[in-house]
């Protein structure tokens, strides 16, 4: 093997492959789909349109792009924030339970309450819950070095049984006919629609989405507490040596990631679903790691890459009622974010062409 | 995608569209939350909607998507489904109630059928069968079945439906087999998970339970143990009997077409009400199948009997005196439960060796 | 007593998929990498291994073909962090997020067939033996063989130079490379076995453990097989003990419902994970790091300098 292609770091990131980025993972991964669906006898072209142009076709699917973007966008900035700084909350789809699960502890004892001050309450409480939750980790990361990687994983299923036996037990509806599910909330529980008297199920929590993501926004790109992070995750030594501390990066990676995803949580509980239940979230927690990536970790890019998704879940729908399997956009999903990471390389590396050598 | 689809669409979410026309075939919407499979709930929700299809021809049309689950996402199929013109929906599953109900609220116009929920609106039906006269039959079955008297039972939540079912059940047994002791009981607490499914099975068998009970679950894996294990099975929902080919004790059958027929005639002349429908073997929607060759004429002929007499109305599985297995009597001699009762059970009867979970 | 047998018993089955995939998994972190795609590889083995038996009949092709789609997966990964430097937490869980789609795409017209699980093996004589002959020696081919591949796992990480290599790689990659060892081509090769087993581990639990195909078939167990590497901190004879651990609790969760001992079932589900924590918490105090085997690069991508 005299002429090979092999891969070298560059010096500085590229932007212009940056931009290429996304166009690049779209075409293989809309190819990938093609190969796919015309296997399982479908015509590509319907499931392509179901997927990307259907979701813009009316306000009930821009509606409900807006109701799923949410969650992704919020707990993408909070884990985005982590990874920065090689902080790998893996924890969010737990966060998010211990969230919704404390919040709604106040509409399950106050059922009747109108008060004004029960969703800002509830936002609060999620919020501080989650960090609790993710605090956990963080402890035993900074105390006992033991990854967050693992401990946030665990803590997911053990926060999912804990919301089970709840809602199993003592936060279960009396009236509820032993169904596992509490109280209904009132509406002073729940976010206001973001359009009134329609049929439209988007809330205003979409701008306390983006609110927190020009706050990550700030936090990351202008504030000095961002670039502690940026070094603390990019060289231990250097941020040491500039006085910085790796447990306070770990602490702060931690406890955003949790605010964010138990604010997430309240946003289903007191959004589109008004109750706790078993299922709180289909997976937002590990789907927002993929917006994460998606955007580059950048918070503007994170908002684009929470809409793209969306968009996609959306879609998904109209194509199972197209006659695809409802497994099949799972699969198109996963080959997304492959292509995404490998075209992401880019970013960072460049090929070039070299004689002999070995790896 | 055609211009007249996206025409009918927008006349659709108008209102405009309504079944005015005698001839346009009634557009039916229909989801189930999981795989159909080949036995079990979603099987049998989806051979319903089959038969009702072949019974009324081309007087409907109907879009069947399945593995819809429970959660914020069923919502935007339930909508899409009838944003494209369904003039009724049927709901599968325990979860799609509440958006069920707001989307049946926007739509004064829809008739919407869900499974085993409680709730009604004008035009918000529930319906299921009574699944614990069925139940009752084949605990009758176990009862003669079992040789050390010794009854196991593999549940997955425990839901008021499955209560019913359980206590029938060994109310049943006993009215067969007096002698008998306390059944055990496992609880899954899910819906798919066949290797806990099966572990059941086999946890039970370990205690001694030599007559097997599959309440419920998702999946077959109980019903196969058992065959292996050489024990007997009684089952819910389908007959299993391909699954356990000579340990087949019994099934107590749903029939869902009974009920989609009587309800869709009724959407058609105009005479669909919310209510709840609760309809057993009087109506054609639960019966015993899937006997076992080994139970002697006369036993079979004693659950035939019964079936009759249920039938008939001439008896209820739960008469009086019933006491509960903390002690207390919940039914008293003379009395039976009504509709709503049994709908909302909540305790276990005599004979079951089991506190409710929680 | 027979619940106490059949818990006994029982673990070693219900251990045997948890333990063959983590034995691989513990092999890939060893070097240094983690690939948290566990459970999609052993959902995508599992069908395949289920539709290739309940075709032809064999069970033995079932679990070749099952090993072989989860490699597939293990290769897409092996090629995402090795050749494109992607981000390993992020292409595990792509991966992962992959093979439970395909699982659930092509099992989707196999919901709730059957199939006949191979026999178990009864030794002779020593299976009389009262209490301890049901519980060591009434299991299948597969119990036995995996505890047969966990002792050439201990001698081949602790005795063979092979062995060596990785875990020097896993500590420090840029050292191993120093020394002549070759990091990619080693990881490459750790990340194939990794998906090599969680290949047999799920045509293992649809084949011969559940010999059902429903959908969420693996439900969970390959995160559970994630923490068995962490709660036998990276040596193979205490993931096995773990593993065991691990089996018997799953089915202890049964068997203590119908004892009335009144726990709730959510806390007994819990148990696994909440041990892991407390393992993991206990053993990674820095004083024992070094002793504990915990690879130190895990986690970090390695290119050659040129």
């Amino acid at each position: 093997m005299n002429l090979r292609l092999e891969i070298v770091p560059r010096t500085a990131p590229s932007t212009q492959a940056l931009m290429m980025v996304p166009a690049i993972t779209i075409a293989l991964s809309v190819l990938c789909a093609i190969v796919l669906f015309t296997a399982l006898n479908h015509s590509p072209s319907l499931v392509l349109y179901s997927f990307f142009v259907e979701p813009f076709l009316d306000s009930y699917n821009l509606s409900e792009v807006l109701i799923k973007a949410g969650p992704l966008i919020l707990i993408a900035q909070g884990l985005a924030i982590g990874f920065r700084a090689k902080v790998w909350n893996i924890g969010a789809e737990g966060q998010l339970t211990i969230g919704a699960i404390f919040a709604a502890l106040i509409p399950i004892t106050w059922p009747q309450s109108q008060s004004a001050l029960m969703l800002p309450v509830m936002i609060l409480v999620g919020g501080l819950a989650g960090a609790a939750w993710a605090s956990i980790a963080a402890l035993l990361r900074t105390r006992f070095n033991a990854s967050e990687i693992i401990v946030t994983l665990m803590l997911n299923q053990i926060a999912f049984q804990i919301l089970l036996y709840l809602i199993n037990g003592p936060l279960k509806d009396p009236r509820g006919f032993s169904f596992p599910q509490s109280v209904p909330f009132p509406e002073a529980a729940m976010f206001p629609p973001l359009v009134e008297d329609s049929l439209l199920r988007a809330n205003m929590s979409i701008w306390l989405v983006l609110l927190i993501s020009v706050l990550a926004w700030v936090f990351v790109a202008r504030s000095f507490a961002g670039f502690r992070l940026l070094v603390g995750g990019l060289a231990p030594n250097a941020a040491r040596y500039a006085g910085f501390s790796a447990n306070r990066a770990i602490w702060i990676s931690l406890l955003a990631g949790g605010v964010a995803a138990g604010i997430a949580g309240v946003g289903e509980i007191s959004g589109p679903i008004g109750k706790l239940q078993p299922i709180l979230s289909p997976g937002y927690g590990f789907a927002a790691i993929i917006v994460a990536f998606l955007g580059g970790l950048n918070p503007i890019g994170i908002v684009l890459a929470g809409f793209f998704m969306a968009v996609i879940f959306v879609g998904a729908d109209g194509a199972v009622l197209a006659g695809i399997p409802a497994s099949a956009p799972v699969v198109f999903q996963g080959f997304i974010l492959i292509f995404y990471l490998a075209s992401y390389t880019l970013v960072n590396f460049k090929f070039r062409r070299v004689r002999g050598g070995t790896v | 995608m055609t211009k007249f689809k996206a025409v009918m669409t927008f006349a659709t979410v108008l209102g405009l569209a309504a079944p005015a026309f005698a001839e346009a075939p009634l557009n039916i919407g229909f989801i189930v939350p999981n795989p159909i499979g080949e036995v079990g709930w979603d099987y049998e929700l989806d051979r319903g909607r089959r038969e009702m299809q072949e019974h009324f021809g081309d007087k409907i049309i109907v879009t069947a998507v399945d593995s819809v689950g429970e959660g914020p996402d069923s919502t935007r199929v339930m909508n899409r489904i009838v944003a494209q013109g369904a003039d009724v929906l049927f709901l599968g599953s325990f979860g799609h109630m509440n958006d069920g109900l707001a989307l049946a609220k926007r739509r004064p116009d829809l008739a919407v059928l869900h499974a085993g929920g409680y709730l009604n609106e004008a035009n918000f039906a529930t319906y299921s069968p009574k699944h614990y006269e069925a139940a009752y039959l084949c605990g009758m079955a176990a009862g003669y079945a079992t040789k050390n008297g010794q009854l196991g039972i593999v549940a997955a939540f425990p839901l008021p439906e499955v209560l019913g079912i359980m206590n029938a059940y060994v109310l049943g047994a006993k009215n067969a087999n007096p002698e008998i002791k306390d059944a055990k009981v496992v609880w899954l607490n899910s819906w798919f998970d066949p290797a806990r499914n099966r572990a059941s099975a086999e946890s039970l068998v370990a205690q001694g339970a030599d007559v097997l009970f599959s309440l419920f679950p998702g999946t077959p894996a109980a019903v196969a143990a058992a065959e292996e294990l050489g024990v007997y099975v009684t089952t819910t929902l389908s007959d299993n009997s391909e699954f356990a080919p000579s340990k087949h004790l019994c099934a107590g059958q749903v029939n869902f077409s009974a009920i989609y027929i009587d309800q869709v005639n009724k959407v058609l002349n105009g005479s669909f009400e919310g209510v709840d429908i609760f309809a057993g073997v009087a109506e054609g929607a639960v019966e015993v199948a899937g006997l076992s060759d080994d139970l002697s004429e006369d036993q079979r002929a004693a659950i035939f009997a019964k079936q009759e007499a249920i039938r008939s109305g001439e008896f209820k599985p739960f008469s009086g005196p019933i006491v509960d297995n903390t002690g207390n009597e919940v039914v008293a001699a003379g009395n039976q439960l009504d509709a709503g009762m049994i709908k909302g059970m909540n305790f276990l009867v005599e004979g079951i060796d089991s506190e409710l979970p929680y | 007593m027979d619940t106490l047998v059949f818990v006994l018993a029982g673990a070693f089955a219900t251990a045997t998929p948890l333990l063959l995939a983590a034995l691989g998994e513990l092999v890939v972190e060893k070097s240094g990498v983690i690939n948290l795609s566990v459970e999609g590889m052993m959902a995508v083995a599992a069908v395949i291994a289920f539709v290739i038996t309940y075709t032809s009949g064999s069970h033995l092709l079932g679990f070749v073909g099952g090993a072989l789609a989860a490699m597939l997966l293990s290769l897409i990964f092996a090629v995402l962090v090795l050749v494109f430097s992607a981000n390993q937490v992020a292409s595990g869980l792509a991966v992962g997020i992959l093979g439970l789609g395909m699982s659930a795409l092509l099992g989707r017209s196999y919901e709730s067939f059957t199939l006949t699980a191979p026999a178990k093996i009864t030794v002779p004589v020593l299976s009389n033996i009262p209490l301890v002959g049901p519980i060591l020696f009434q299991q299948d081919l597969v119990v036995y063989l995996t505890i047969a591949a966990s002792a050439g796992l201990i001698w081949f990480m602790q005795k063979s130079r092979n062995g060596l290599v990785l875990r020097v790689i896993g500590e420090d990659p840029h050292i191993a490379h120093n020394l002549g060892f070759r990091v990619l081509r080693t990881r490459f090769l750790a990340i194939l076995f990794g998906g090599f087993m969680a290949g047999l581990a799920g045509a293992y639990a649809a084949t011969v453990l559940t010999p059902v195909w429903s959908q969420g078939m693996i439900v969970g167990r390959g995160w559970i097989a994630l923490a068995l590497v962490v709660f036998g901190t990276w040596r193979v004879l205490r993931v096995v003990i773990g593993a065991y651990i691990f089996g018997a609790l799953l089915l202890a969760d049964l068997a203590v419902q119908s004892l009335d001992i009144g726990i709730p079932s959510q806390v007994m589900t819990s148990m696994p994970y909440l041990m892991t924590i407390l393992v993991l918490a206990l053993v990674s105090r820095d004083a024992l790091r070094i002793k504990l085997n915990a690879p130190v690069a895990l986690g970090e991508n390695y290119r050659p300098a040129h």
